[in-house]
Order: C-alpha cells, then structure tokens, then sequence
C-alpha cells in the first residue's frame, strides 16, 4: 500500500458466481483492495479476468456473492436497488466502452443527465455553470448544441466522461472508455480523465487491457482468474510512457 | 424458400407477444368487417321473410289510400278484372288489449283476414292449435311474441277495443315467429275479415292482395285495376316496391355500420404496418447477415411478406370466428331497436371468403413497404448499421395512403347498394378522408400537441416529463403511426356519440316543439268531431285545451308534372298551435299563418319537405284525393311537424281534412293543462281517456323513448367504434414494447446514471399518456368535424358549438389516455426490470 490517507474505496473478499446453463461462474474468487481519495487506479488482465465484473460491483451496478464493498465508509454490498440506484446517482460515475450517451439528446442534455434524473434543472443557474464547466474541460466547448451522432468516437467519449464528472462524484469508473477508439482519440479521453484526478482531486477507477492506457494511473492491479494477481505501483509522473509497466508485465508473464 | 419459411416462422415464434398482438389486430378488425356484411345479409334476409309473409305469393297489392278503405264494390270489381285469380283482402287495424284499468300496453295490430283465400296467397305457420277457419266468429290467432308478452295461451280470451263495445275472442292457434308487420316487435292478431269489420264498425278492408293468372301479366292486371277500381283513392304496389322500401329504411344502419367496419379494419392496418416496419428496422443486421450469406432481394421481400401472410392468415380465420358471434349480438340488437323480423344470423360463404381475402390483403398490403424496404438494404449497411428505428416518413405516408384505399374498397362493398349508391356514397368518403388526413397529419402534429401534451405530466412527473420529451418531440416517426391510430379510433366514436346526442336531443326538441300540450291521448279509430270526446276531456279540472289532431295521406302533385306521391298530412287547429307556443318557423309569419290555417285553403310545409320540392312561401300545393284535386296556399314552412312513418306531414285545417281529404276524425287529442292546475290533473285525464277507450302518454314518455330508441341505435355504433380504439391499444403495446427493447441501452445508461426502476418505469407510463393524450386532441377534433359531415349529408344542420356533447369529448379523452397508459404497462415493467450490466456489455 502506498497511501496512508483513510481509502475512500475498499474491496474486501469479494467473489461473484453466475450460473450459466448448469454451471456455474466463478467470475470472482476472493478479490481484496483498496484506493486512496484521489488516487487513479487501473485493473487490467485478460478477458474473462474478472476486472470489468469488479467495477460493476464497486459501482452498485450489481451486487457480490459474498464480501463487502465498503465506499466513503459505507458498505454498499447488500444495498437495495432504489438505495444502489441512489448510490449511483449521488456517489458514482460512470463510463463504458460502448454507448455511453442518449442518441436524440445533444451534448449538453447528455451532460446534464444526471440532474435531470435527480429531478433538477440543468439549465439553470449554478448547474447550467456546472454543466458548462465540464463540457469546458473536456474541450468540447461549442459544440453543446451537437447530437452524438455529429461527434466522432473520441467527442463521444469525452462527452461521457463529462458526464461521469459532473456530478462531482466520489468514485469515476471507467470501463474500457478507449477500448473502442484509436491511439490518438484514446489519448484524449485519458489526458481528459487524469487532469480531473489532478487537477480536482478526482478518485478514478480504469479497467482495460491496454498498457499503454494503465500507464496513465498510479497503480495498476493485474487481474488473473477472478483474483488480484499482481499490484504494480507506477507513482505520480509527469509523463505517461508505458515502458515500464510492460517490462513489469513481461516479467509477470503476461 | 423452405427454409426461408421456416425462419419466417420462427422469427414469428420468437417473438410471441408481438405476434399475438398483431393477429388480434387483424383479427378485431376482419370481426367488424364481417359482423358487418353478415348483420347485412341478415337484414337482407329480414326483409325477403317480411315480404314473403306480407304478401306472400301476390303479385300486386291494392292499397287503400284514405281511412274509408276499399269498399266491397271496390273488392268486387277487383275480383272480376281480368287476368286476377286470388284476391285477399285484409282490415289491418291498431288497437288495444282491455285490461282492469282500460286500454293499456302497447298497440295491437289486429288483422281481419278472409281465412279461405288468405291461405291461398300467405302461408301461415302455426306452432299451437288451429288455424281460423271460413266460420270463425270470436276466435283469434295470437303471435308467439304477443302470447309471451301478454302470458296468453290456447283457450285465453282476449277483449279488443273497437268502435263500439269491446268484443271477447277465444286464441285458437299461436303463430310462428313476430308475424308479418314490421315495426310493431310482433303484436300482431288475426281474426276473421267479418269479426274485424264488426269490431270497427266497418264494412271496408285495406288491403287487397291479388295473384295473376297464368296467362296474364303483371303489368296487364295493374292496368286492368286501375280501369276498375273507381269509387276510392288507392295505390297499387308491387313487392319488390315493399322491398326497396324497407331496405331504404335500413340504408342509414348499413351506412354507419359500413363506415365504422372500413375504419376499425384502417386502424388494424396501421397495426401490421407498423409493427412490420419496426421488425425490419429491428432485424437490419439479420438482413445483412442473410444477403452476406447469399440470400437474393427476393428471397428478403418474401421473408418478411411470407411473416405478414401468416398473420394476415391467422388473423383473418380468428376474426371469422369473432365475427360472426359480433354479427349476433348487432342483429340482436337491431331486431330490438328497429322492430324487423329477423330470424338468426345469416352468414354467407361468398362473405366469408370476401372477409378473409380481405384481411390477408391488408395485411400483405400494409406489410409489402417494410417487406421492400429489407430487400433493398445493401448488406454492407445493413451489417455495419446500428439498429435505425425511424422509418422514412414519406415512404410511410405513401403507404398509408395505398392501405386506406384498399381498406376503403373494401367498405365501399359493404355500402347499401354499394358504389351504385350514388349520393350516400359522399358521406362515407368525405368521412374516411377526413380520417385519413388525420391519420397523415399525425406526424407533423404530433410535436407540436407531445409539447403541449407534455406540460400536466411535467407538474407531477417532471424528471421523467423532461428525459421523455426530448424523444418525442425529435423522433415522431417512431410513435406518430401508433397516434394516428388511436386518433383514429377516438375521432369515430366522438363522432358517432355526437351525431347520436345531437339526434337524441333533436328527436326530443322535435316533439316539444309539435305537440301542443303535455298529455297526448291516442285513438283507435278517427274519432268525429260530433263525437264529443274533445268536449269531454276539456271539462275534467285543470285541462285548459284540447288540441284534435287527424293524420291521412294526400297525393302530392308535383309542378314538374311527374306522377303523383303519397304525403303524409295532419289536420290540426292553427289557434291551438298559436296559443300554445308551438312550431317553429323558418318563414312566414308564425301568427297570421296560423290564423289563416283554420279558414281553409292554406297549409304549413315542413323544411324537409320544403327543401325537397323547392317550395316558398306564397307557392301553391296541389294535393289530390280520389280524382279531386285542391289547392293550398303555403304561408309558413317549419322547422318541423309531426312525424310520420313516411315523412313529417303538411298541415291543414280541419275544414280541408274533412271536406277535401277524407279525414274522418281525430286520431289523438293533445291536451294542454293550465297554469296552476290541480296536480292530480293528468292522473284524472288517464283515467277519463281509458274509460273512452283512448291510449294516455305523456310527452316525457314519448320524448323518453323518441331518445331510447336513437341512444340505443347509437351506444351500438359506438361500441363497435370502442374496438378499433382495442385495436390502437394493442398498437401501442407493441410500439412501446419495441422501442422500450430498443432503447435498452439507453435504459441501461439512464439507470447506471441513477434512475430508479420507479423512474424507468413512469418514464414510459408518461410516454405513452403524452401519446395518449396527443392522439385524443386529434382524434376529438376530427371526431367533431366527422360528425359533422355525418349530419350534413344526412341533411341536418348544426347548431355546433352550444350543442357539442362535451361530456363525450371528455370521456373520449379520458378513454384514450387510458387505454394509452393501460397499454404501456407491459412495456413500462419491461423497461424498468432492464438489467444495467447486460445493457452496457459491449456489442
């Protein structure tokens, strides 16, 4: 552990089965970790490690088979739906690989959802200035009036990410958010994410199997079958080469 | 190709509740279409059983014109023209049954018959007893209608009220059926033609029925008739006249009946049409998947028309079934309503085939858009594609104009006298073209109306109010065919409610605006004024005026020089009207015209009639009777007069009546009460009427069932106007369902980004009442504009705004938002049971 602040997010003996036909899944196997208040962490692993399964699971999107989730000191595992909902809504948020926004809202009712839903107005006073904020940083200014489908792949994600943030949540969990866009795009929406940890203090939780994305955090947990295989501490940098963290997983094996 | 239908199949399988929803569609609206033909053909047949037994097997029938009849020298000399070989005659008279308290029940039609040559013409089917035979005095034969209503069986004694005392008959035989006089729901009773002219004091009959001898021809007969009979006013018809008349009678049913078939079998097509569309889009990458594969455009098209078949087959074969249990319970009801003789339900097999190519048809022509739009997909977009929902709203348009003239070829078949008909045909299609453009307009209304639509949600649901809104108002194409349906669906029963209120209230105004006082009392028999029955019921405490009223035919004829017609007419008192405040005119001076009413040589006109002559003020009316011809002076029309069965009448004076047109006497007394009368007044009148032998009722009573009878006629038509607004729900079951699976993901991210299964589950509820109440905004105003249309072409008028049933239109709107939201409770549990993690899996 390379932090001694009190984490914000812990995991303790987390396992998560399904049942698929008449067997069933062990997806996870006993997974225990913990991340720091604006810390920017990466699961990685191959497909099927578990790692994506553990982000639903911290973000109260599901629930694990035994554990606990323990998020601002507060354990979330045995939450109810309308409590893990709640959770989402006011503690969580959330970036996926795939269709992450409303095809017929524009960028800036795509943003302002999360308001929406919890029944303000964003397009007024303070949370129009909040919107507009995060459509600011990630440098989408003037183009809040674009539906989705006026933006490329990379617009599209950072719109998400903007999303994620606007709510100024405890935990932004980002799932694959480059597993679909090219080198340069990918990058954009990963210098967009480590500004906000920088900048504002934001925790961040990244899955993917890309290196050079996990080079971004400051640590990376290496997932194999359903546990924690390894736990590479890459520290605050200035630049993100991914060099050593590839040297560190080639001499893992993977 | 097999296998293509299998997959065809399957796809069908897989997605049960769609299909289940689809066929019922189908289904509910081949029921109408069929219940409709076969409630035709039944009326059809009722009118060929009511003939037959009318007339039976004659070939011509005299009428008496004027209520002397047609004496026995007007019967001999029918007997011995040339060519005639039977002549029946009958005295067909109105009485009624003596009971305890006097007249009482509803009239009774008795029929004096000539039991020997009757039975030579008519055929008489008795279910008890015996038949009359050529010496029965006091006996009568009863119909099983009248013997239930009345509890009489073989050996009851029923007492007739007549001219003179009432007179005892033994039942001797119970007849088949409601017997052969249409409109009285059966109360029919022979006796023997001396019985029947004792019991009238008469010795005339009213009708002659004559058979032709072999040799001789109609036509010859007819002439020879008119040679001979000489002495009394008659008309000579020919049964099939007699048809024609009672299917004329029946037109405006068929009509209405016809229009609300092509309407709900026009919304079952907006079903198919749009469920398809949204399984193309749905299954794009299928397609893709298929052409990739080596699957030809064709073989696509087929695909997808070979699905639409399968449901257009099922439907069709379900909606036989309901149809014809529909076509029951309208015959059933209509034998009620209109009083026709009607004997089960007749059911066709050329209308059945018709109803199921009908409904295939349909269906295969609303699919056959979808089925082009798949095949033309290149595989390279369809397989790249995401799935597209929205459809090209012109190509839609287009299409839905091609179903609307199928469907609507389909309600022309179903039209009395179908495209034959001429004028009637006008309604009908201005009607379904006001529909149609309803229908059309949908999507460009439908943004501005789910705003407006939007803002009662939005006070007590606003998040879900605000993420629901954006979608509507930015893809109407998706839910603008689901409106325009229910629109549909609404707009024919607003319409059909208002015609039937504005008829009820018209039918209720029309007899207070006639009938000067508030007691009507009928008679039997023309009671003369030297009788001194007015006198009578005058002198009874608190009556203020008795009104005689006299009702006969004249020949009216007309300027053009075309052959004369019957005209039905009333004698009545100009000064009883003007005091009483009754009639309105619509020109002439309301006081004079009355006044010089009772001088003789004028008449008052009704508009219909006015309208349909040409007639002004000042014009001269020439009416006939016999040979003598008079002339009256028109110096007023009116909005109406009393009704007939064949029209409203023209009144005369009581001078012309009696010296010109053989009227013998009144046939009621209106009786007016005066201000302050002592409240046992009407009892009293009831009491002296029965003593003599009159039928009292009071107006409420008459208007009572004046409305009844329309409201009944009308809740019919509406509640078969209710299934195709069945129909639009299913539709928004199935549109909701799809775009809820559509939107999964969006779902998915909406709840990963916090909203609550509650939320998920209210934002589709308010949806789907935005779309409920856009269409109800739509559906009430052509609804308004439709009934409308109806009155005009039946040549009402509208006193509009004041008289629009607002209660319906209320009713109507709470209707369709509740069948909008009740249909989208599926979907809304769909939607809000959306599992986020399979949502945002990757693709």
């Amino acid at each position: 552990m390379s932090s001694v602040q009190v984490p914000i997010l812990e995991a303790r003996d987390l396992t998560k089965q399904y049942v698929v036909g008449d067997h069933a899944v062990e997806a996870l196997r006993g997974v225990s970790l913990s991340v720091a208040p604006g810390e920017f962490v990466a699961f990685m692993g191959p497909s099927g490690s578990g790692k994506s399964t553990l982000l639903q699971i911290l973000g109260g999107l599901d629930r694990p088979t035994s554990g606990h989730v323990v998020l601002e000191g507060r354990d979330i595992s045995g939450l109810t739906d309308t409590e893990a909902t709640r959770l989402r809504r006011e503690s969580t948020g959330f970036v996926f690989q795939f269709f992450n926004l409303i095809p017929l809202l524009d960028v800036r009712e795509n943003v302002g959802l999360p308001f929406t839903i919890a029944g303000t107005d964003p397009t007024r006073g303070e949370l129009r200035d909040r919107v507009q904020a995060a459509i600011d940083a990630v440098d989408l200014t003037g183009k809040e009036r674009n539906r989705p489908d006026q933006l490329s792949a990379g617009e599209q994600q950072r719109v998400a990410v903007a999303r994620a943030l606007v709510t100024r949540p405890a935990l932004v969990l980002a799932d694959e958010p480059t597993g679909n866009l090219d080198f340069a795009t990918g990058t954009e929406v990963l210098e967009v994410l480590l500004r906000s940890c920088h900048e504002q203090g934001q925790t961040i939780v990244l899955v993917t199997h890309d290196a050079k994305a996990a080079a971004y955090a400051d640590r990376v947990f290496v997932f194999v079958d359903g546990r924690v295989g390894d736990e590479i501490v890459l520290g605050r940098r200035a630049e993100h080469s991914a060099t050593p963290l590839i040297a560190r997983l080639a001499q893992l094996g993977l | 190709m097999r296998s293509l239908a299998s997959l065809a199949w399957r796809s069908l399988a897989a997605r049960r509740l769609r299909t289940i929803l689809t066929v019922l569609g189908v289904a509910l609206g081949v029921a109408v279409f069929f219940a409709t033909q076969t409630t035709n053909a039944t009326l059809d047949a009722a009118v060929d059983t009511t003939v037959t037994q009318l007339v039976g097997r004659a070939d011509l029938r005299v009428e008496a014109f004027a209520e002397a009849g047609l004496s026995a020298g007007s019967l001999d000399a029918i007997r011995k023209t040339p060519g005639v070989r039977d002549v029946a005659p009958t005295l067909e008279r109105r009485t009624f049954l003596v009971t305890d308290v006097g007249p009482s029940g509803d009239p009774v039609t008795v029929l004096g018959i000539d039991p020997a040559t009757d039975r030579s013409i008519r055929d008489t089917t008795l279910v008890r007893g015996v038949d009359l035979a050529p010496d029965t005095q006091r006996s009568v034969l009863v119909t099983e209608a009248l013997a239930r209503d009345r509890g009489l069986d073989l050996g009851s004694i029923v007492t007739f009220y007549g001219t003179g005392a009432p007179i005892d008959f033994r039942v001797i035989g119970i007849v088949e059926g409601d017997g052969p006089i249409p409109a009285v729901f059966g109360r029919t009773a022979w006796i023997a033609l001396p019985a029947a002219q004792e019991l009238f004091g008469t010795a005339s009959v009213t009708t002659a029925d004559v058979t032709v001898a072999r040799g001789a021809t109609v036509d010859g007969v007819a002439s020879g008739l008119e040679a001979a009979i000489t002495t009394e006013p008659y008309v000579l018809v020919r049964p099939a006249e007699i048809a024609a008349g009672m299917r004329d009678s029946t037109a405006d049913i068929r009509t209405t009946l016809a229009l609300v078939a092509a309407v709900v079998l026009f919304v079952g097509a907006f079903l198919i049409f749009n469920t398809l569309s949204m399984t193309v889009a749905e299954r794009v990458r299928e397609v893709g998947l298929l052409r990739a594969a080596g699957a030809t455009r064709r073989q696509i098209g087929s695909l997808f028309l070979l699905q639409a078949a399968v449901v257009g087959v099922l439907g069709a074969i379900l909606g036989a079934l309901g149809g014809v249990a529909l076509a029951a319970v309208v015959v059933g009801f209509l034998h009620q309503v209109e009083g026709l003789t009607v004997s089960g339900v007749t059911v066709r097999p050329a209308d059945l085939a018709f109803a199921l190519a009908l409904g295939v048809l349909v269906t295969v022509v609303a699919a056959s858009e979808p089925a082009w739009r798949a095949s033309r997909l290149s595989p390279v977009e369809a397989l790249r594609s995401r799935v597209d929902p929205s459809v090209g709203m012109r190509a839609q348009l287009r299409w839905l104009i091609a179903i609307a003239v199928v469907v609507g070829i389909g309600g022309i078949a179903l039209l009395p006298g179908g495209l034959a008909s001429g004028a009637r045909l006008l309604g009908p299609v201005l009607v379904y073209c006001v529909l149609l453009v309803a229908a059309l307009a949908s999507p460009f209304l439908l943004r501005p109306l789910g705003r407006l639509a939007s803002i009662p949600f939005g006070w007590f649901f606003r998040t879900e109010t605000r993420l629901i809104r954006g979608v509507l108002t930015r893809d109407p194409a998706r839910t603008a065919l689901t409106v325009g349906a229910l629109a549909i669906g609404l707009a024919m029963v607003v319409a059909v409610a208002s015609v039937g209120s504005l008829s009820r209230a018209a039918a209720s105004a029309w007899i207070t605006d006639v009938v000067p006082g508030s007691t009507v009392v009928t008679s039997i028999r023309p009671i003369a004024a030297d009788e001194g029955i007015a006198d009578q019921l005058a002198a009874i405490p608190g009556v203020e005026h008795v009104t005689p009223v006299g009702t006969f035919d004249v020949a009216l004829q007309p300027r053009s020089g075309a052959s004369p017609y019957r005209v039905p007419a009333a004698a009545v008192s100009g000064a009883a009207m003007l005091g009483d405040g009754r009639l309105t005119f619509v020109s002439g001076d309301r006081a004079s015209a009355l006044a010089k009413l009772d001088a003789g040589g004028t008449a008052i006109v009704p508009r219909s009639l006015a309208d349909r002559l040409g007639i002004g003020l000042g014009d001269t009316l020439r009416l006939g009777f016999g040979d003598a011809v008079t002339d009256l002076a028109v110096t007023g029309i009116v909005e109406h007069t009393f009704p007939a069965p064949d029209g409203e009448t023209v009144l005369v004076s009581w001078s012309d009546a009696t010296t010109s047109f053989g009227a013998l006497g009144a046939d009621f007394y209106a009786i007016r009460y005066a201000a302050g009368a002592p409240p046992d007044a009407p009892a009293s009148v009831a009491t002296t009427a029965r003593q003599l032998a009159l039928q009292p009722t009071s107006l409420d009573e008459i208007r009572g069932q004046a409305e009844g009878a329309v409201g009944r006629l009308f809740g019919l038509f509406d509640a078969i106007a209710i299934i195709a607004v069945l129909i639009a729900g299913l539709g928004i079951v199935n549109t909701l369902t799809m775009s809820v699976v559509e939107r999964v993901r969006e779902i998915g991210i909406l709840r990963a980004t916090g909203l609550t299964r509650a939320q998920a589950w209210r934002m589709v509820m308010v949806e789907s009442g935005i779309l409920g109440i856009a269409g109800a905004i739509i559906g009430v105003v052509s609804g308004l504009v439709i009934g409308a249309i109806m009155l005009l072409t039946q040549g009402g008028r509208i006193a509009w705004i004041a008289d629009a049933p607002w209660t319906t239109i209320v009713v109507v709107a709470v209707i369709g938002v509740a069948v909008a939201m009740l249909a989208a409770a599926y979907p809304a549990r769909v939607a809000s049971r959306v599992s986020i993690v399979r949502a945002v899996r990757g693709e």
